[in-house]
């Protein structure tokens, strides 16, 4: 099967998960959202045959243009709410995960993305692509499931699902942020020292998660050693996320800089 | 001193430059980085001279953003000093509970009673311990015994660890800054140049472009060859991602252009009065070749240039360095005189800009050109970037310990009295409390059900 028919495929199963979840919303009945928990990770399934059909197609790493790595955040975003609902039980954060994904894979499939792989150019070749790119992009994901149990957080009322949505969320940045240093960060620099000579150069993309960085540090030290929880903490994780959305995505669009690959 | 100390030992000015540090990084994506000074003037007016003197234009080396990463090295350095005696003396002579009520205070508790002597029911609880990877120590003997058990301490070091790694980064930075090298080598085939404060040149062998399919680029190759008291000790083809690392130096590929210097040049010669003859001529810049022996004319290239425009003063000069409007001025000779002369160009046959002396009946055509490329290497030493990896590899081991090396302690008191020991046990974790409630029910089970 074509890559395009597998990605028509995942993205009918991601929407199909995300109209169980909203009626598990609406109903309150959690039978409801077993169906949706089911197709989301099929639609994961599928979604890695997509990848690995794109990546055996194009003979490179699936994330080299505006289409492949949002795509590839997408499913990323999914793998991410999969395994933190396996351990924490949470379909409620379901529809709203379900939603984002939807857009990437809305803003992916939209006609001013071009989909055709493009051979890489000479910057590209390289594994740290796989290492930097992927790492990033998974660290992201557990980011982006942080900022919707913090907004879940905000918007709870009883006491014992504030503290449950507050203690999701510290894990998720427990995930996030080690994967995020590696890949952003680490691997980013030892790519750049590789390709380029020089491990910083001050580009926007590299200041910028570099913030990330810096809020997501916030985050720990104010909670860890201050033991700010609940609002703050929320407040800290949310504004963490939209500088990691903005590195991703801003930078391209709005900065311009060494970066200018996707 | 004191003062001091407890300025740069607290929490909160780490989380305060930590926001400052942000809210200047997020400053310095917004204003473009060193930029000319027109370009700051086109852009902002009059706050651009204000801009340049507050160092707003090259803000990640300005002073003040240097100074709160200075600052911000030294709060890391005494944050983590003044927490590390505490943590040491914790993981190397810790407090052993004595008292039953601190124990029973705990989440992870559990009380029993066996009708045993105390060493007995110490050594099953020990061994129980002891199989699920804890250390022991105890306090105290005959009627009453403390017991702290611990594994996985070295976590309480976690954030030392990553501490650490920061500062070696930040150190590593200020060596690169201080001390790396970096020179563009631009090199001509068969050319060799020498590396800058090094004892040894650098020699392009072959510059080769390769293309995809669809034209556009897939490689730079250059190959080189390392030179050494004049001889040569190491060959390699650099490509970009895959440098060649030399005596502490790394050569990149990071551009190429074109040597205009003698290009080849194919000409068609024409007549105007015979459309048969076409007349295929290849020559360099500055050669001069025979075009019809029988009236003994010639012709030669005088000049070539890769983007023609005309300049000031209507001079012929090049744009660029890239081949987008080629032209050669063509001169004809007959008998040592010289009969025309003018350009021609490859994009634009139709031009004629030949002049004569006396009218001509030739025409030329400006097909091809073929040019040597020059490749840029660039030739770096930095020593700062091994003590980068170095504080990368301690940040992720700090960031391991941290998140996922949580240290739990079991802490129990033993009691004997009439022949029956009581023991009550309690435990601490920081992490993953409930797999540490799960391990701690396990061994209290299992030190029970022993007889």
């Amino acid at each position: 099967m074509s890559e395009s028919t597998l990605f028509v495929i995942t993205f009918i199963l991601y929407i199909l998960s995300a109209f169980f979840y909203l009626t598990f919303l609406f109903s309150k009945e959690p039978a409801r959202a077993k169906p949706g928990s089911l197709l989301a990770v099929a639609g994961l399934i599928i979604h890695t045959a997509a990848l690995a059909v794109r990546t055996v197609e194009s003979g490179h790493a699936p994330f080299t243009n505006m289409y492949e790595s949002l795509s590839f955040l997408a499913w990323a975003s999914v793998l991410a709410f999969v395994v933190i609902d396996k351990k924490f039980k949470i379909p409620k954060i379901g529809p709203y995960i379900m939603l984002i994904v939807i857009g990437l894979m809305a803003l992916a499939s939209s006609p001013i993305m071009p989909k055709e792989a493009t051979p890489l150019v000479p910057a590209l070749q390289s594994y740290w692509l796989w290492l930097h790119v992927s790492v990033t992009l998974l660290g992201e994901a557990f980011f982006a499931v942080a900022f919707i149990t913090s907004i879940m957080y905000l918007a709870a009322k009883e006491i014992d699902k504030k503290e449950k949505w507050d203690s999701v969320s510290y894990r998720c940045v427990a995930v996030g942020f080690p994967l995020f240093t590696l890949g952003g960060l680490v691997f980013g620099m030892v790519w750049a020292y590789k390709a380029w000579g020089t491990y910083w150069s001050w580009d926007p993309k590299e200041v910028w998660s570099l913030i990330t960085w810096f809020v997501f540090a916030l985050y720990l030290h104010t909670r860890i050693v201050m033991g700010w929880k609940g609002k703050r903490s929320a407040v800290i994780a949310i504004i963490g996320f939209l500088a990691a959305l903005f590195t991703y995505f801003g930078v391209n669009y709005l900065l311009a800089g060494l970066h200018s690959y996707a | 001193m004191k003062a001091f100390l407890k300025v740069f030992a607290s929490i909160r000015l780490a989380i305060i430059l930590l926001i400052i540090l942000a809210i200047a990084s997020v400053l310095g994506t917004l204003i473009p980085q060193q930029r000319s000074l027109e370009e700051y003037t086109a852009r902002y007016g009059q706050l651009s001279g204000l801009l340049i003197r507050l160092q707003l234009t090259r803000l990640y080396h300005s002073i003040w953003y240097l100074t709160l990463l200075g600052l911000f090295a030294l709060n890391i350095i005494i944050c983590t000093l003044t927490r590390l005696s505490p943590k040491l003396r914790k993981a190397l002579r810790p407090h052993i509970q004595t008292e039953v009520k601190s124990l029973l205070a705990l989440k992870v508790k559990d009380r029993y009673k066996k009708n045993a002597p105390l060493p007995e029911v110490k050594a099953e609880l020990e061994k129980s311990l002891a199989s699920s990877g804890y250390r022991l120590r105890t306090e105290g003997r005959d009627f009453k015994v403390c017991l702290l058990a611990r594994k996985k301490i070295l976590g309480i070091f976690g954030s030392d660890v990553v501490h650490l790694g920061l500062l070696i980064i930040l150190a590593g930075g200020i060596v690169s800054g201080l001390t790396s090298v970096r020179k563009d080598l631009a090199l001509k085939e068969g050319e060799s140049l020498p590396v800058p404060r090094a004892s040894f040149e650098i020699r392009l062998d072959k510059f080769t472009t390769e293309y995809y399919p669809d034209g556009s680029i897939k490689a730079w190759k250059s190959a080189v060859t390392v030179i050494e008291n004049a001889a040569p000790v190491l060959a390699k083809t650099i490509v970009v991602n895959k440098p060649l690392t030399y005596r502490g130096y790394s050569f990149y590929q990071t551009s190429y252009g074109w040597n205009w210097d003698h290009p080849a040049v194919e000409i068609w010669s024409k007549k105007k009065s015979d459309p048969a003859f076409v007349k295929k001529l290849k020559l360099k810049v500055g050669e001069k070749i025979a075009l019809d022996d029988k009236d003994q004319t010639s012709i030669s290239v005088a000049r070539f240039i890769p983007d023609f425009v005309l300049g000031e003063g209507n001079e012929p000069q090049t744009r660029s360095l890239q081949p987008n409007n080629p032209a050669a001025f063509v001169e004809g000779f007959q008998g040592g005189e010289k009969i025309f002369s003018g350009w021609i160009f490859a994009n634009f046959p139709d031009m004629d800009r030949i002049h004569a002396a006396k009218p001509t009946d030739l025409s030329f055509e400006l097909k091809s050109f073929e040019a040597g490329q020059y490749s840029v290497l660039e030739a770096a030493r930095d020593p700062g970037a091994n003590l980068i990896w170095i504080g990368c590899i301690l940040t992720m081991l700090g960031l391991g310990l941290a998140f996922y090396w949580p240290p739990w302690e079991i802490k129990a008191v033993l009691e004997e009295s009439q022949g029956k020991t009581e023991v009550i046990a309690g435990g601490i974790a920081t992490k993953s409390r409930d797999s540490f409630r799960s391990e701690f029910e396990k061994i209290v089970t299992s030190a029970r059900r022993t007889k």
